[in-house]
């Protein structure tokens, strides 16, 4: 057993195709000069963010999804009653209740009796995602996928604290996920936690446990996000590097076997600082956090729209991908993807 | 420690000379994004993760170097 997780391996089904959406409100870093002055340099440099999108008031997370799903499910030519299943891995859900998946079925015109659940994870979410969808695959209880993931983390960033503030964007994508040949190349999966970490990355307020306002907490508005910057980071220096190494390991493959490794995009200076740690070649590791923004459970399939597209759309390419994060909860996967049929960004 | 001290200038954004064991770090640009800098340099010059609020909580460079020392015994321990 792998020290970084519980190791899970899938077969049977492969990803068609993938669609982010982004917002079309773009937010440039001057934007901020008038709030924290010159410190807005030195948050650059750290976090590596020039541009984010984030969504107007009144788009929700699920509206980027449902953009992104309709083009998906277009452009495979997939009619909406051949598809048997939708997640909705997010922690920015429409409602505290119904499920989001449950109010994305209806709105797209999948049909009713389908399987449609939430999964309220942030920077692991992706990678988990398509574990669940392909152990559903594996197991019958469907041939065909939606696994919709996104955040719009504008909407609950706390805009006093550059340590934040200027760090997130908003974006939701759509990944589908078929049957194919039962012994179609495996893919691999480690999954792990450490809740010991909850409390350093947490909104506190807006759900049914009351907390108060007290200790780190003190003067920080509950409903939105605080972040402990220096406690994540050394959580990622521990966690991140073995887990790069035991996902390689169970998967049998070795850093020269693969044509990239896509790490969460939290921050710039993290992801060079861990790609280097953990030995893999600056070209193998693309970064577009520049761009972007850290988008949360999106940025992996967003990197792999964005920055991707040419390589998963023309070959059949071997992929490590690694979400770690708010939880603290971790995921990785390594599978071939490609040739897509489809894996491009749209903007709603 | 002189590489050591040389990249804690650069975060620290002070002359070389000026970092010793005595510098207090409030009269530099010490905040949590130079603590986050600072736990990636430790990373990659003592193969450390040093624990951040420690690390926020030295007053001076001296005080980090303990740090740095304490986390060394403690995984050779």
């Amino acid at each position: 057993m792998a020290s970084s997780g519980q190791t899970a391996r899938t077969s049977g089904s492969r990803i068609a195709g993938v669609v982010s959406c982004l917002p079309s409100r773009r937010i440039e870093n001057e934007d901020f000069l008038d709030r924290f002055g010159d410190k807005v340099h030195e948050v650059v440099k750290m976090t590596g963010v020039r541009t984010r999108y984030w969504v107007e008031d009144g788009t929700t997370t699920s509206d980027l999804c449902a953009a992104a799903a309709e083009r998906v499910l277009d452009r495979l030519g997939w009619e909406r009653g051949s598809v048997d299943g939708i997640i909705f891995v997010s922690q920015t859900p429409d409602y505290r209740l119904p499920a989001t998946s449950c109010v994305l079925q209806h709105r797209l015109g999948l049909r009713t009796g389908i399987l449609a659940f939430d999964v309220s994870l942030g920077c692991s979410g992706y990678p988990y995602g398509l574990w669940m969808a392909m152990m559903m695959v594996q197991t019958g209880a469907a041939k065909r996928i939606l696994l919709a993931v996104g955040d719009t983390s504008s909407i609950m960033n706390d805009a006093d604290d550059r340590g934040t503030a200027l760090l997130f964007g908003d974006a939701g994508t759509v990944t589908a996920i078929e049957a194919t040949v039962p012994d179609a190349d495996p893919a691999w999966f480690i999954l792990g936690t450490d809740g010991q970490g909850a409390d350093n990355l947490i909104v506190p307020g807006g759900a049914f446990r009351k907390r108060e306002a007290t200790g780190r907490l003190e003067g920080h508005p509950l409903d939105k996000l605080f972040m402990d910057g220096g406690e994540v980071f050394n959580f990622t220096l521990k966690a991140v590097p073995s887990l790069i190494r035991d996902t390689m390991a169970a998967a049998g493959e070795g850093v020269e076997d693969y044509d990239m490794f896509l790490l969460h995009q939290a921050n710039a200076f993290m992801i060079r600082h861990l790609a280097k740690k953990a030995k893999l070649p600056p070209e193998k590791v693309p970064i577009n956090i520049d761009r972007y923004g850290n988008t949360s459970s999106a940025t992996l399939p967003l990197l792999m729209t964005t920055d991707r597209a040419d390589a998963l759309t023309t070959g059949d390419c071997r992929v490590a991908l690694f979400g770690f994060g708010v939880g603290y909860s971790w995921a990785a996967a390594s599978m071939r993807i490609g040739p897509l049929r489809c894996c491009e960004t749209i903007s709603l | 420690m002189s590489g050591f001290y040389e990249e804690l200038a650069e975060i620290l954004e002070v002359e070389p000379d000026q970092v010793t064991a005595d510098l207090r770090l409030e009269s530099t640009s010490w905040d949590s994004l130079a603590v986050v800098s600072t736990i990636a340099l430790i990373d990659e010059q003592y193969d450390k993760a040093v624990n951040a609020t420690a690390l926020a909580a030295c007053e001076t460079v001296g005080d980090i170097e303990r740090l740095i020392a304490a986390r060394q015994t403690e995984s050779e321990a």
